[in-house]
């Protein structure tokens, strides 16, 4: 049995695979903001800013295979030659080589000496925004070419020790598990190259004031805002550290080295399909553009309504269908059979918004809270469960052993409700498996119009003020709900059912 | 995975022979009940004959429930097929309102003489002449004018009034939503916008739903499971959250993508069918009778396959009417479909909840709605009946 459902579960992998894949493709529909708004290449801030709005979309990254994953050293690499030559992007460049700081100097500093002298000191003078960060350096030092050059030759004879993976674990360890103003000033001498250990921690610790000291680093090196207080609550807490963990989610590759095998594995990792799944898996939904919050905590806080209201409604359309059917196909041919098939026909037919749209209005004075979105909701489901508990009903009265028990004197209501409804059920309940998903889709309509604030709600919300990251996530969700109800339903149908667990294994054995 | 059993398991329980249900008054033909594994019996049938004066009654073998949630095959077709044809009439009804949506509302005349021209049919040409001219000065200068049942376009034209949220009067039987239009107008020519949108987007999922399925089903192997995990990708999605998704990604939402996005969402139910169809009579011996004959894969598939995947087709087809015109409704309603300014049922009764002490604005385009479902879900029923040998 437990082979079956495995062997079930496994077989949804590829359609997650699909699901991923076309929700990947509809994120590729959305405008690049490059093609909208052409810019100078001399405006260097409104190209740096515009090169954000793309990254946070992994638009600079090939769609499927990176044959040539970018890291600190290419991009320093490219920045150097840029300089060297002094073209239109050097601007840009020096802006660059000044934001990627200390993990850049590494690969840097130790090739200044076989740079000609004027293009060495251009390149020094563009890392003086690094030294002042550091804290390090006079300013006649740092804006001179020449003593800049020599500045940062002697710094790099001196220091080149502490730019080691090592030592700087070691002093962001040290500086998790307490304060202390020496450590941190390691730390800000080697600048950016610490934060892949800082984002490392942050990942993993929970101590408030650890937090607060990481961020402050991270803030520190980075120049960005996010420095965590010490008296942060909880919320303030999970939605500055997600925000750091989505912004290194999108800018590791600026500061870290691929080295030997990780090369191999970002030349997939390093794709805008792979990033956007990655982060899906973990989480990292990126941050709502219509209010700044986290996608996965406002999924977290919205999801439990709509999935509730849908359990709900699945169990009132329960309730009242499958008696329902189960009486139309007891009285089959029977007026009441025709006349249960008219509302089932009509219930059928009447849009969802419309129906709650009635109950909304002749039950609004009521004041019934939850139970009139329930009830509008039902109505969606409600049809499909007393027909099929109808079709399952009159096949499983037609059976011998409901005869043998009619013939040996049961009562017939005995027969109906004991011996047929126990087997005429199984159908039923797996097409409540199915039907979940279809509430969920109807739950978007009925949250509208009685105002429950579930995903429904923030989608239309979302669509109102084109907050992508929103509807994407709940595309996802809605359709990995749908799979795994739909796994479920099957699984359950083999549970309840022996021969189709026969069937099916025999089947996908074949 | 080759045979008819790979669709859902909860479709492919055999069909068996099975009795009518069985309350007190039917307790004597119980004793004589054939074997479930003879065969149906005939009317000629003596054992039929034997079990009395009831008239021998065969329960057919269990179809996949039906969507529209009747099926009344007790009494095979009779009661399913005179609602069908119901069905037909009113669904054909709305298809010439939606043609001649001019001729029963418009701002202009049918015909009509001004300044000594002759205009014919200006509702539907819309001469310029007349469009830009002032109603009430056109109704005094011309010299007779045939003018259409309601004398309001779905849009304001210039010279009318703009009162908003009129109750029904004779000028307006409908009323007039929140911008003064006039609610009959809006109703009459969106049945226009959504039928045509409605059979567009149908036809369009058929033609791609066809072809990908008749692949699969044809080819089998690498293309079947290939167009499966497609099929199965894109109906894992429920179908208004993708709409809804696409209308939100793209970067200006019209009325062509929201037609593609439909389409695309109800294409993977025709190629799951066609696929199914397809397969089955492949296995037949005339299929290989024309094979061994030398017939070319098309025109096997053409000419003996196709057949038999036309009458369901018809039925999916009819039925998807429905659907599709209840998602645009309720994409309307949520005022995520139709571009702002067209006549659209959902985006009239949207308006209601804005206004709801204007009840015209919810019933009437909402019994319309409800009503042309209904149309079309019944006649798909009875296609399905008529049409479909085996599911009856």
């Amino acid at each position: 049995m437990l082979a079956f459902a495995l062997r079930r579960a496994i077989w949804a992998i590829p359609t997650l695979f699909g699901v991923s894949l076309v929700v990947f493709l509809l994120t590729t529909l959305l405008p690049d903001p490059e093609a909208e708004a052409p810019i100078a290449s001399g405006d260097v801030g409104a190209r740096v800013r515009l090169e954000e709005l793309r990254r946070a979309r992994f638009l600079d990254l090939p769609r499927l295979l990176n044959v040539a994953p970018r890291d600190v050293r290419v991009t320093v690499d490219e920045c150097t030659a840029h300089l060297v030559v002094g073209d239109v992007d050097a601007r840009f460049c020096e802006e660059r080589i000044a934001r990627l700081g200390g993990a850049a100097l590494p690969h840097l500093l130790p090739r200044l000496d076989d740079i000609p002298p004027a293009e060495r000191g251009r390149i020094a003078l563009a890392l003086a925004p690094v030294a002042r960060r550091m804290g390090i350096g006079e300013e006649a030092d740092l804006t001179q070419p020449d003593r800049a050059a020599l500045f940062w030759s002697r710094f790099w004879e001196d220091r080149s020790v502490d730019f080691t993976e090592p030592a700087v674990r070691r002093s962001v360890q040290r500086i998790t598990a307490r304060e202390s103003d020496l450590i941190e000033q390691e730390i800000r001498l080697v600048d950016t190259f610490a934060l892949r250990e800082l984002m490392r921690s942050l990942g993993t610790t929970r101590d408030p004031a650890a937090l607060a000291r990481l961020t402050r680093m991270a803030a520190h090196v980075t120049g960005r805002s996010g420095v965590l207080e010490p008296t942060a609550d909880r919320a303030r807490t999970r939605a500055v550290v997600s925000e750091w963990l989505s912004w290194w989610y999108v800018h590791e590759a600026d500061y870290v080295v691929l080295q030997g095998g990780e090369k191999v594995t970002a030349s997939v990792a390093q794709t805008r399909y792979a990033k956007w799944v990655l982060g899906a898996v973990t989480g990292q939904l990126g941050l709502s553009t219509r209010d700044g919050l986290p996608i996965f905590d406002k999924l977290l806080a919205r999801a439990p309504v709509t999935l509730g209201m849908a359990l709900l409604a699945l169990l009132v359309s329960s309730l009242v269908g499958v008696p329902i059917g189960v009486l139309a196909a007891w009285r089959r041919g029977h007026p009441i059979d025709h006349g249960t098939g008219a509302i089932i026909l009509l219930v059928y037919s009447i849009p969802t918004f419309l129906v709650a749209e009635l109950l909304a209005t002749f039950g609004r004075a009521s004041g019934a809270g939850f139970v009139l979105p329930v009830l509008a909701l039902s109505t969606v489901s409600l049809s499909v469960m007393a027909q099929q508990q109808r079709a399952s009903m009159i096949e499983v009265l037609g059976q011998d052993y409901v005869r043998s028990a009619r013939a040996k004197g049961a009562r017939t209501l005995r027969v109906v409700l004991v011996h047929a409804l126990r087997n005429a059920l199984v159908p039923t309940a797996t097409i409540a498996g199915v039907q979940f998903p279809v509430l969920v889709g109807g739950a978007f309509v009925v949250e509208e119009v009685f105002d429950v604030r579930g995903i429904g709600w923030e989608t239309l919300r979302a669509i109102e003020s084109h907050d992508v990251a929103w509807i994407v996530a709940v595309t996802l969700l809605c359709a990995i709900v749908t799979t795994a109800c739909l796994v479920a339903s099957d699984i359950a149908y083999g549970l309840l059912d022996p021969r189709v667990r026969e069937r099916q294994t025999r089947r996908q054995a074949s | 995975m080759s045979d008819r059993s790979s669709s859902p398991p909860r479709r492919s329980r055999e069909p068996k022979a099975s009795l009518p249900a069985d309350d007190g008054r039917e307790s004597i033909p119980l004793l004589l009940a054939r074997p479930a594994h003879e065969p149906p019996p005939s009317s000629q049938d003596p054992a039929a004959l034997l079990a009395g004066s009831r008239r021998p009654k065969t329960t057919p073998p269990q179809a996949p429930p039906p969507l529209a949630g009747i099926d009344w095959t007790d009494n095979p077709g009779a009661v399913t097929l005179r609602l069908g044809k119901i069905g037909f009439l009113v669904g054909a009804l709305l298809l010439m309102l939606s043609i001649f949506a001019d001729v029963v509302a418009s701002d202009l005349p049918i015909a009509c003489k001004v300044h000594g021209t002759v205009f014919v049919l200006p509702n539907v040409t819309r001469p310029h002449q007349l469009e830009t001219m002032d109603r009430r000065v056109l109704a005094a200068e011309a010299d007779w004018t045939i003018r259409p049942i309601v004398a309001h376009g779905p849009l304001l034209a210039p010279g009318d009034e703009r009162v908003p949220l009129l109750a029904p009067t004779s000028a307006h039987p409908l009323g007039t939503d929140r911008e003064g239009r006039d609610v009959f107008a809006r109703v009459v020519h969106g049945t226009r916008s959504y039928l045509v949108f409605a059979l567009a987007a149908v036809f369009a999922s058929l033609a791609l739903g066809v072809f990908l399925g008749a692949i699969a089903g044809l080819f089998g192997g690498a293309a079947d499971a290939l167009v499966g995990r497609i099929v199965e990708s894109v109906s894992a999605f429920p179908p208004l959250v993708l709409v809804l998704g696409i209308q939100a990604a793209v970067p200006e939402p019209t009325l062509l993508t929201l037609f593609l996005a439909i389409a695309l969402t109800r294409w993977p139910e025709i190629a799951r069918l066609v696929r199914g169809e397809v397969m089955l009579a492949s296995t037949r011996d005339y299929v290989l009778a024309a094979r061994a004959l030398g017939a070319s894969p098309l025109r096997v598939l053409w000419r003996h396959i196709m057949p038999n995947v036309r009458a369901p087709l018809v039925v999916a087809g009819s039925v998807g009417v429905s659907t599709v015109v209840l998602t645009e409704a309720s994409l309307d309603f949520l005022r995520v479909g139709a571009p702002a300014g067209a006549a659209s049922w959902g985006e009239t009764m949207s308006q209601f909840r804005d206004a709801p002490s204007a009840w015209w604005l919810l019933a009437f385009p909402g019994v319309l709605l409800v009503v042309t479902i209904v149309a079309y879900n019944l006649m798909g029923e009875a296609l399905r009946n008529a049409l479909d040998p085996r599911s009856r």
